[in-house]
């Protein structure tokens, strides 16, 4: 990372950590949803952005982590049991969804992942007995951990907070390893990757498995945070929403989730001031964004810092390495 | 000497078509061995075969003497066996030295300590070393996409190589490059042959660039064997000449 980077982040970290102190409820709520959809983005990013693997089928692992979580909680088990449930239950599915795209690319990939979330969602809505159907899920418990009881909008703000952190670290961790380059060539030339010895389909599999198991881990602390699921909340809408926020932001870009999802919660409230027309400017803003910078709003900072760096002081573009 | 690639009978069809006809030939330890023929001849059907990109309809292949026809590429390249693409075949968004660590990577232990060990898989010294082997130090950290396309097959050839390949197969490695940058690759190509012994397969069309880098030639055409042996041999045989030219 750059130094530029570097302090931006910084600036980053001290807002998230500050912004709770300054806003209302709603406020906190908001910045709450960014944290969690942030984590499930980070695992679409994986899979999409650095892996090439496209899915429309990560609203319906959020589903499946908040379904998890919603359903063990009550029965008496630890969320953070629960929590590392769901994770382990979405790395399982996505590592089996991951064999289609063994044999698929592309359009049809997202085909086969888009029916999967149709399959979720059916699930969810018809077998009452498990999920109570169309009426979803009330009142699934805020988690007390190690005494600290995070019932409250702020304290829960920074389990999420907490939890974005660590998953970040993590997956940072990750793409600098030599796994990041795997996926990366992966998503570049898989023909050329198996000829050096890459085991293409196993890192696949692991792009797609790990990519879910996020998904399913940001549905565990969905659950908590908006306290009633229904089918409706994990339909296709959320997994095109999520596939939104990275492209929005910057596939293939460690940060762009985090800017994409931040855009995508914040912007249609602040559009509200336009009332009754706050989608229709949201769409606009996003047409707009995406014709003319297709790498995401990151991507055209990229390139904007490059183009000053190089008329300022004549130096060429910096290149990328492997890292995130 | 001992065949380190033996090719049997091997025998490729799309549909109606034959690609590859009862093609028999061997590599030996150390050898440089040539293939070469018209365009349509099979020639990189025939190394897709071998390579386990593609299955072969009849025949087998291989290795050291181990039956390895339809072995997956990764676990043939674990095996030694390493390849160059007829088309450039880099990772464009991944720096030189990056395209160099990734494709030793896969050599260096298991996939949960790759994932736990050092970033660079403890490779750079050796990427640093076959960087400087290809010429290719003042471009390290340079995009390999934005590279020369000169560049880009040096860079091709050097990842062939970071495993320490026992048996190279180069698909056209001179297609396309400028004549300096030909003889540089050529020198480099010599010079790792002569340092590791490595057994090296070649398709090339570039008569010039066979004769001064392989030991022995086998000329393919319409998919069979038409000829076999020294270069200069191969170059004045008539049905090779009329391979070439009679079409």
């Amino acid at each position: 990372m750059t130094r530029f980077g570097g302090i931006l982040v910084a600036i980053a970290a001290v807002t998230a950590v500050a912004a709770p102190f300054f806003l209302k409820p709603f406020g906190i709520f908001l910045i709450s949803t960014w944290a969690v959809l942030t984590i499930a983005a980070i695992g679409l990013n994986l899979t999409l952005g650095y892996a090439g693997q496209i899915s429309l089928a990560q609203g319906a692992f959020v589903g499946i982590g908040a379904y998890t979580v919603a359903l063990l909680t009550p029965a008496g088990m630890p969320f953070f049991v629960a929590f590392m449930a769901a994770g382990l239950l979405c790395f399982a599915i996505g590592w089996i969804l991951g064999y289609p795209a063994l044999r698929v690319q592309h359009h049809y990939l997202a085909f086969v992942t888009l029916a999967f979330t149709t399959l979720v969602f059916l699930v969810l809505r018809n077998e009452e007995w498990l999920t109570n159907g169309i009426y979803g899920i009330t009142g699934t418990p805020r988690p007390n951990l190690l005494g600290w009881k995070t019932s409250g909008a702020r304290d829960f703000y920074f389990l999420c907070l907490g939890t974005l952190t660590m998953l970040s670290l993590a997956t940072w961790w990750m793409l600098r390893s030599p796994w990041g380059r795997a996926f990366l060539a992966l998503r570049e030339n898989p023909i050329r990757a198996l000829s050096l010895g890459l085991d293409t389909r196993r890192y696949t599999l692991m792009a797609f498995a790990i990519g879910s198991s996020l998904g399913g881990l940001a549905g565990a602390l969905y659950a908590p945070l908006v306290q009633f699921i229904e089918p409706n909340s994990f339909s296709f809408g959320l997994s095109f929403n999520l596939l939104l926020m990275v492209i929005v932001g910057g596939s293939g870009n460690f940060f762009g989730p985090f800017v994409g999802v931040l855009i995508a919660v914040l912007l249609p409230e602040w559009l509200r001031i336009t009332q009754g027309y706050y989608l229709i400017a949201y769409a606009a803003a996003v047409m707009v964004i995406l014709a003319f910078c297709p790498t995401g709003v990151l991507g055209l900072i990229e390139r904007t810092r490059m183009l000053v760096r190089h008329k300022v002081t004549g130096m060429p573009p910096l290149t990328s390495g492997a890292g995130p | 000497m001992t065949a380190v690639l033996e090719v049997s009978n091997i025998r490729k069809t799309f549909g109606g078509i034959v690609a590859v006809d009862d093609v028999s030939l061997k590599a030996r330890a150390g050898e440089i061995l040539g293939i070469i023929g018209p365009n349509g001849s099979g020639k990189s059907t025939l190394f897709n075969c071998v390579l386990g990109q593609l299955q072969p309809s009849a025949g087998e292949v291989r290795i050291d003497g181990k039956l390895t026809t339809g072995m997956r590429p990764c676990d043939l390249n674990r095996l030694g066996v390493s390849r160059t693409f007829q088309l450039l075949q880099v990772f464009p968004q991944l720096s030189v030295r990056d395209n160099l660590i990734l494709a030793g990577q896969e050599h260096q232990g298991s996939m949960a300590s790759r994932l736990f060990g050092r970033a660079d898989a403890g490779l750079s010294d050796a990427a640093g070393e076959m960087i400087e082997f290809f010429g290719l130090s003042h471009l390290v950290h340079e995009r390999a996409g934005s590279l020369s396309y000169g560049q880009q097959k040096l860079l091709d050839a050097a990842m062939a190589f970071m495993a320490g390949p026992r048996l190279v197969l180069l698909d056209e490695p001179a297609g396309g490059v400028n004549l300096t940058m030909l003889g540089q690759l050529r020198e480099r190509l010599h010079a790792y042959h002569a340092e590791r012994n490595a057994t090296f397969v070649v398709i090339e069309h570039q008569m010039e660039f066979v004769m001064a880098l392989c030991t022995r030639v086998v000329a393919l055409a319409e998919g069979r064997v038409i000829a076999e042996g020294a270069p200069q041999d191969i170059r004045r045989n008539p049905v090779v000449i009329e391979a070439y030219l009679g079409h």
